[in-house]
């Protein structure tokens, strides 16, 4: 949960398991609009929805469902995966265990929040670059995608792209920490 | 060597409070580069592939949609009309708004995919009722705490998603059947201490003066969203749709009710409604990513086989293990979600549970009946956080009445182990 709140007056509904999300209005004051992700993150979902909906109508009306739109349907959700989980980087709502983290001094609790972000980034940062290595094989050896027949790395080359706007938003949650003095 | 050093380096960071997908994947990263420090690139492009992988699997698109459903849900006022028409039914008197809160979890279960959803939605509407009604508010977060953790039981749950797609054998239909019995269980288990406790305390004494809805009227109002569980369940069992596709036209129902029926939630609320389920959804989807990176590193290194020896090896028996992972499961189950739980450990215990031939569904069921007392036993569980922090209550101040939950649904896990036919009957019966 987002250590900001700790000094929150008004106790809102908050969701245990997975993080809670605080209303939009509540942004933090990224560099970069968060509303770049948020527009994409709501794209994508209704895409999704949309996609998946109209496959059981078309099933129900037609008898014939378009198997095609499986592969389409993984890839934005894995394009969802990346977009919102960039924002909620820059939130930090990612599932933590806060229990140690946020105990002890504010000393304490900057050098381990700024800590875990370093290492988010650091994650994001490796992830881009081995996967441009595959996105490369992609393009070297012309494979195509086992549904649609598309060249596999129209779909690839958003992991390493999207990888490294995670590891930005990392390091952009990690500087920000350390303004909060 | 290798294997002591991921996990050191995995529980360390884990509790420092690095994201759990974060410490997952950094650790199997750094196991994978030790182990191939004379291969190219150090072994390290499975990084990537197992992260993709991990991710491109169809089944796992009924994640986004149901906690879009359960966003949607939340928004719609079906947990207030389903609390008026639970009220309703039962009446007004000492006891009842307790069991009402359990009941309306048990159905909201039924509806959303996350507990976390029904926690904000029940939790919203029953702790100010209960404390206007004169409970002590922390027995009301006591409760709604536990009433909360039956959810991850109750079908669909993303939980025995990600359980079935990590277990081959155990398909989403039948995990769904197989926690429908002892979710119910868990459900009474916690609706007899909690009106024993309310009556035997002398709790809510003013709740008999309050007014009792009329039941006709509240059973029109309440239909909308009661027929949502049979339209989910019910299109599933009929091979209608597959869950996935059960989770989408609930997306559309959920809509029609909210933006036309009950007009609770407008076009702009879209915007809204997207974003926090699309945020929560990558939150647990990049988990599932990076565990897939984890999961490759455990099974290529070999750390998996010698601890399932030693486990199997260790003169404990078929109980005696089963009596420690209840232990485990419950003591993780306070510092995480369900989720995370089983992308950890489900790749250390699913070969000992093959071991002894334990039927995969049913321990599916037990492991999320563990991490769900979990869930709201104190200390430190989130979920009895979350309604202790909105009842204005500390967590302390839960623990005399929330111990007697505890006992009850730990009575409900020995129950399904004795007689493995509570989560088993339904899904044979159904021929999943």
């Amino acid at each position: 949960m987002p250590s900001q709140s700790a000094s929150e007056p008004v106790p809102e509904p908050r969701n245990p398991t997975t993080e809670p999300t605080p209303p939009a209005d509540c942004q933090p004051s990224t560099a970069v609009p968060l509303k770049i992700e948020d527009w994409l993150t709501v794209v994508v979902m209704a895409l999704l929805a949309s996609i998946t909906f109209a496959n059981v109508l078309t099933r129900y009306f037609t008898s014939r469902s378009f198997a095609w739109t499986e592969e389409i349907s993984i890839f934005l959700m894995i394009v969802l995966a990346l977009v919102a989980g960039s924002a909620a980087v820059a939130r930090n709502h990612h599932i933590r265990i806060e229990y140690f983290a946020d105990k002890g001094s504010a000393g304490r609790r900057r050098i381990l929040a700024r800590f875990s972000s370093l290492m988010v980034s650091l994650l994001f940062l490796l992830i881009a670059i081995l996967s441009s290595r595959m996105v490369w094989d992609d393009i070297r050896y012309g494979e195509t995608s086992p549904g649609i027949g598309v060249p596999q790395w129209w779909y690839s080359i958003w992991l390493p792209l999207l990888s490294t706007a995670i590891a930005l938003r990392a390091l952009g949650l990690f500087i920000r920490q350390g303004r909060n003095r | 060597m290798i294997g002591v050093s991921l996990f050191l380096v995995f529980i360390l960071m884990m509790l420092a409070g690095v994201p759990i997908g974060a410490a997952m994947g950094l650790s199997a990263a750094l196991a994978i580069a030790m182990a191939n420090l004379d291969t190219q690139w150090f072994g390290l492009l499975a990084v990537p592939h197992n992260f993709y992988a991990g991710l491109g699997k169809y089944p796992l698109l009924a994640i986004p949609m149901f906690v879009l459903v359960g966003t949607i849900f939340n928004r719609s006022g079906v947990a207030q009309r389903l609390v008026n028409f639970a009220v309703a039914i039962v009446g007004q008197g000492p006891g009842m708004l307790p069991l009402v809160a359990i009941a309306v979890a048990l159905l909201l279960g039924g509806i959303s995919g996350s507990g976390p959803a029904t926690a904000a939605a029940v939790g919203g509407v029953m702790i100010l009722a209960m404390t206007r009604a004169g409970y002590p508010p922390a027995f009301s977060a006591s409760v709604v705490g536990a009433a909360a953790a039956i959810d991850i039981l109750i079908p669909p749950s993303i939980a025995f998603i990600v359980y079935s797609v990590l277990v081959p054998g155990a398909s989403v239909p039948a995990m769904f059947a197989a926690g429908m019995f002892p979710g119910i269980l868990v459900g009474l288990a916690l609706m007899i201490p909690s009106v024993w406790l309310a009556r035997k305390h002398r709790m809510g004494l003013s709740e008999g003066s309050l007014p009792r809805p009329p039941f006709w009227p509240s059973l029109g109002q309440a239909s909308w969203g009661l027929a949502a569980p049979v339209l989910i369940l019910g299109g599933m069992r009929l091979g209608w749709f597959t869950p996935t596709e059960a989770a989408v036209v609930a997306v559309f129902y959920g809509l029609f009710v909210g933006m036309v029926i009950h007009r609770t939630i407008g076009v702009r609320d879209l915007f809204d409604i997207l974003r926090e389920s699309g945020e929560l959804s990558a939150i647990i989807l990049l988990v599932v990513a990076l565990a897939g990176i984890f999961a490759y590193s455990l099974s290529t290194l070999g750390i998996i086989d010698p601890v399932t020896q030693a486990i199997v090896h260790s003169g404990l028996g078929e109980y005696g293990v089963l009596f420690l992972l209840i232990l485990l499961l419950i003591g993780v189950g306070m510092f995480l979600d369900g989720v995370s739980i089983f992308l950890i450990f489900i790749p250390i215990l699913l070969p000992i549970a093959t071991f002894y031939q334990w039927d995969l569904v049913w321990f599916g069921v037990l492991l999320t009946l563990m991490v769900a007392v979990g869930q709201f036993t104190p200390p430190i569980a989130v979920n009895l956080m979350v309604s202790s922090r909105i009842a204005g209550v500390s967590m302390e101040q839960t623990v005399p009445w929330v111990l007697w939950l505890v006992a009850a649904v730990l009575i409900v896990l020995l129950l399904v182990i004795i007689f493995p036919g509570l989560a088993l009957w339904l899904p044979r019966t159904l021929g999943y």
